[in-house]
């Protein structure tokens, strides 16, 4: 997870959970004569780990950033913490913390499928985020169009979730 | 295929150990208590199925927290997460007919921990890409003097390829380090953000001088790629996940 913290940067973190779901998920014994029982909505858990750098939303952040670099006169290395300082680019930074926080929360709620309510946690992010495309004609067209990854995710995941869900309902 | 409903003597299987551990304190999945069944000098950790079994949080947590256990006596060969054995006679049969290759994996592990060593891009350092690098710097020009949309597009395109470039060279260099400490090593799947992803087999007394050096790699390439590491664990990356079919 990519931390805009130096001091936090610097210090490996301890393990958590999810440092070892693919050791556990994926590595250990199996043996042949027993039985491995496939597990719905690990698939999906996979991917939802993974936090998408490669999206539009990503480059312009990085290209504002850059854009504020002294380019003739700075000898000084900065880093994107430092960079991040202006008003405009508070309001960027604060959208990506909104994006990891609802993406944690997806996470949990696929680690713990029946203790929380399906629809909660995910209404709230999506309809900020609608909200956003609304007030920003120029990313809203970039989200659809150029973003290559992320996007396309984002709307597979809560559609094949609830379809989990209604499997095992039905069950 | 949804969640298997499951046998009713049907058994969780959290790993194998040499016979004469204690059972684990700590509560298995679905809350089960954990049992011990030995034959061979070998003894499987396992409780009664749960009769659906879904990877949740908590029997995550279980199934590592019963393996940590076992881990600490001793050597243990770990079970994936949701192995099951239909009844215990397939068990016992397994232990029994497959010792001598148990045993053989049981001393490949023996004294060892595994440590699970995970690296993450940081988008920083962009003077630097762009003062080294030509290209980038007439793009940066370029932008600043025609900044449009596009433009700042294919500018933050190109400082992402460079901070991901930064941070794989500083993953090899990291391994570069480390390996030379670690009896084996397994690289698991790394992507366009997580470009480290490795387990390394260490003894135990070799642990504490391994987070020396990957605490020294943190400090020394924390700008350009996060570290973090997770153990000590149970082997998990280093038993074969198939033993030899039985009678071999």
């Amino acid at each position: 997870m990519i931390t805009y913290d130096d001091e936090v940067v610097c210090a490996p973190r301890a393990g958590t959970l999810y440092d070892v779901l693919e050791l556990i998920l994926d590595r250990g014994m199996v043996i042949d004569v027993f039985v491995r029982v496939s597990l719905v909505g690990i698939e999906i858990l996979k991917i939802d780990a993974r936090i998408v750098v490669a999206s539009v939303d990503t480059y312009l952040r990085f290209a504002e950033a850059c854009n504020r670099l002294d380019l003739e006169h700075d000898v000084r290395s900065k880093t994107v913490p430092e960079l991040f300082g202006g008003p405009v680019s508070r309001t960027v930074r604060k959208g990506a913390q909104r994006k990891a926080h609802s993406l944690t929360e997806k996470v949990r709620d696929l680690l713990t499928p029946e203790e929380t309510e399906p629809e909660e946690p995910e209404e709230p992010p999506r309809t900020r985020e609608r909200e956003e495309r609304g007030r920003s004609p120029q990313r809203s067209r970039s989200r659809t169009t150029a973003r290559p990854r992320g996007d396309a995710e984002d709307d597979d995941r809560p559609r094949s979730r609830r379809r989990t869900e209604k499997e095992d309902e039905e069950e | 295929m949804p969640a298997t409903t499951t046998a009713v003597d049907a058994l969780y299987v959290y790993g194998i150990a040499p016979a004469g551990v204690r059972a684990p304190r700590h509560p298995g999945v679905d809350g089960a208590p954990v049992r011990l069944l030995t034959e061979s000098g070998l003894c499987a950790a396992v409780s009664d199925a749960p009769a659906r079994l879904r990877p949740r949080r908590r029997d995550l947590l279980a199934h590592q927290a019963v393996l940590d256990e076992l881990a600490a006596q001793g050597p243990l060969l770990p079970m994936r997460f949701a192995v099951l054995s239909p009844d215990p006679d397939a068990l016992l049969s397994q232990l029994r007919s497959d010792t001598a290759h148990l045993t053989r994996q049981l001393d490949g592990v023996r004294g060892c921990v595994e440590l699970n060593v995970k690296g993450a891009v940081v988008p920083g350092c962009f003077a630097d890409l762009v003062r080294r690098d030509e290209k980038l710097r007439e793009l940066a020009h370029r932008t600043r003097r025609r900044p449009d949309y596009e433009a700042n597009v294919r500018l933050g395109e190109a400082l992402a390829r460079g901070v991901r470039r930064e941070a794989r060279r500083a993953a090899r260099d990291v391994l570069a380090h480390l390996t030379p400490l670690a009896l084996r090593t397994v690289h698991g799947t790394t992507d366009d953000e997580h470009v480290l992803s490795t387990s390394f087999l260490l003894r135990s007394a070799d642990e504490g001088r391994f987070r020396q050096v990957v605490a020294a790699r943190a400090r020394d390439c924390g700008d350009r790629l996060a570290l973090s590491v997770t153990g000590p664990l149970p082997c998990y990356s280093f038993v074969d996940p198939r033993p030899a079919p039985a009678g071999r």
